[in-house]
């Protein structure tokens, strides 16, 4: 009897109302982003496949004929593969560096304090926020100096500077968030440095560890400046090509073939690493300048 | 964090990373300083000259560009905020169907800045379904310029579809922090929806929103690859204007001008993002 009594209650209703509202309205957001994203991703999907025998132009709201062509030439006869091995030889060198790299620093930044540690926490975010451009025509010429330009370890320097930021930030949340109890507690016990690495350090760690890998390697397979004036024409990688196709030549459906070889990776990493990536990495690593 | 004994072997462990950023982040700055003044020049003589400075102030095509780039930044920064702040907000709270939408917002976040101009290119080409759409529609009566445009409409497109998520992520952080007793307190004190989202969530989620404007504005101002293939033909970005003087023309001490711009432009707008932070959180 209650419970009828109470579904006629004017602030029930109300808030059932309010309930229906936004329902709704997450579902017209959700309809707004399927089109707002999907879109231009089906877009490219359908120009990929077009016909190189039937080309598809004004009139014609749908391509005549869909087949693998365009992919096969771009396989064939473009530089594509290699362009593949070079970015995907260079992401892990990059990463597994700025892991080496990263890993001291953001200990001392995560757990000691240290006097000017503001100071360092803003240089290590340098490389994000010096505009990449003036960076890489003016690395470009200290590269030069030393024989490191159109070079690859030259490269994997280059991409290990620009993974650096996100490694050492993430990072140091993590180290930041261990508590001193279980330290002081393995301390106790006898643990020595070496034990307590291996043993509380790095397990703790994992997740942002994880996290970090993941930002260092999109940004590597992203990277376009650096690889562009430092690389380029020696070491061409995905975006370096996607470039060439956009530039002066603009050809549409090739352009299409690398853009899809180059986001479909990162779609499925998104998708699988989904539960590293909540939003508390990014927004602590990024959240003060 | 542990006790007060420091040791240098702490900055000796800060070497690896904060050393190796310093050391190739600083060298490129240092460069680009002397050679915008002829010391260190790769090109000619190596003397100490304003002349590079004087030829860029006085040259009408790069203030143009300086100016641009200015807009540009400043336009799809404020944009994204638009778009990123009222979803952000109705994203605060979140059931199943939020989350899914969360993680579709999510996507560009992943694809990489010259994919997603090459995506967007395709809609609003001359000929693309953006266009075609409109006509059919018959809003517009022939198709309209929105790609290489002579006012970067493309160019802000492009900036607004790709920095959308990472905005969003940097603003629902910031707006998860306002503890739900707070807006209770103010409703139960009769304030209004409008007093509400302009007296709590605004001001309280201002560090966020300063931080992601910030960035934003710094990438898009600095920007070459999407400036290159999706904005206007005259006036080119000036970073763009930056490359082509150094290796096309090969006045690289020119362009350690315009580098020296661009790269003052982002040090004032981050030490003023640093002045507002300040002022509104109320503490140094």
């Amino acid at each position: 009897m209650a419970a009828t009594k109470q579904k006629n209650l004017w602030y029930v209703r109300q808030a059932r109302r309010k309930r229906r509202f936004t329902t709704l309205l997450t579902v017209f957001f959700i309809l707004v982003q399927v089109i707002w994203v999907g879109v231009p991703i089906f877009m490219t999907v359908l120009w990929s496949l077009v016909d190189p025998s039937h080309p598809w132009s004004f009139p014609n709201i749908l391509p005549e004929k869909l087949s693998w062509g365009q992919w096969i030439y771009v396989f064939k006869y473009t530089n594509i593969l290699r362009a593949l091995k070079t970015s995907y030889t260079l992401a892990p060198c990059a990463v597994l560096l700025s892991f080496l790299f990263s890993l001291p620093t953001a200990y001392v930044l995560g757990r000691k304090q240290i006097p000017g540690k503001k100071f360092f926490q803003t240089i290590v975010l340098l490389p994000i926020i010096m505009p990449g451009m003036v960076v890489a025509l003016f690395l470009s010429r200290v590269f030069n100096a030393f024989g490191l330009a159109q070079n690859f370890f030259g490269l994997v320097l280059a991409h290990t500077l620009m993974g650096l930021p996100y490694m050492i930030r993430v990072l140091t949340t993590s180290f930041e968030a261990i508590p001193q109890d279980v330290i002081d507690a393995a301390e106790n016990l006898g643990a020595n440095t070496f034990v307590k690495i291996k043993d509380i350090f790095l397990p703790m760690v994992r997740p942002g560890l994880l996290a970090g890998m993941i930002f260092a390697f999109t940004t590597s397979i992203e990277e376009f400046n650096l690889t562009f004036i430092i690389g380029t024409p020696t070491f061409e990688t995905i975006p370096t090509i996607l470039y060439s196709f956009l530039g002066y030549n603009f050809i549409r459906t090739n352009a299409s073939v690398v853009a899809l070889i180059m986001m479909i990776p990162n779609i499925i990493m998104l998708f699988a690493v989904e539960n590293f990536l909540k939003s508390d990495y990014l927004s602590a690593s990024l959240g003060k300048l | 964090m542990e006790r007060k004994n420091v040791s240098s072997i702490d900055y000796l462990l800060l070497i690896p990373g904060v050393g190796f950023i310093l050391l190739f982040i600083g060298s490129s700055i240092f460069i680009t300083i002397t050679q915008s003044f002829g010391v260190l020049s790769v090109t000619g003589k190596s003397q100490f000259t304003i002349e590079n400075w004087k030829a860029i102030f006085h040259d009408k095509e790069s203030l143009d560009s300086i100016l641009f780039s200015l807009k540009i930044g400043l336009l799809s920064s404020v944009g994204t905020l638009l778009f990123a702040f009222p979803i952000a907000l109705f994203l605060r709270k979140g059931g199943a169907g939020k989350r899914f939408l969360a993680s579709l917002i999510k996507i560009p976040l992943f694809i990489p800045a010259l994919v997603a101009a090459f995506l967007i290119i395709n809609l609003i080409s001359y000929h693309g379904i953006v266009n075609e759409a409109l006509l059919a529609l018959g809003i517009i009566k022939k198709p309209l310029r929105m790609l290489n445009d002579k006012f970067g409409w493309g160019v802000i497109v492009i900036q607004v579809w790709k920095n959308l998520p990472f905005v969003l992520l940097i603003l629902s952080s910031s707006l998860a922090s306002i503890r739900d007793d707070t807006i209770d307190a103010a409703r139960n004190l009769g304030a209004g929806t409008f007093s509400v989202l302009f007296r709590i969530y605004v001001p309280l989620a201002m560090p966020g929103i300063l931080v992601s404007m910030i960035l934003m504005f710094i990438k898009a101002f600095g920007d070459f690859a999407i400036m290159s293939v999706a904005g206007p033909t005259y006036p080119p970005s000036i970073a763009l204007r930056m490359r082509n003087t150094a290796t096309l023309f090969q006045e690289w001490d020119k362009a350690a001008v315009l580098g020296v711009i661009i790269i003052l432009t982002t040090l004032f707008i981050t030490w003023l993002y640093s002045r507002l932070a300040e002022f509104v959180t109320g503490r140094k």
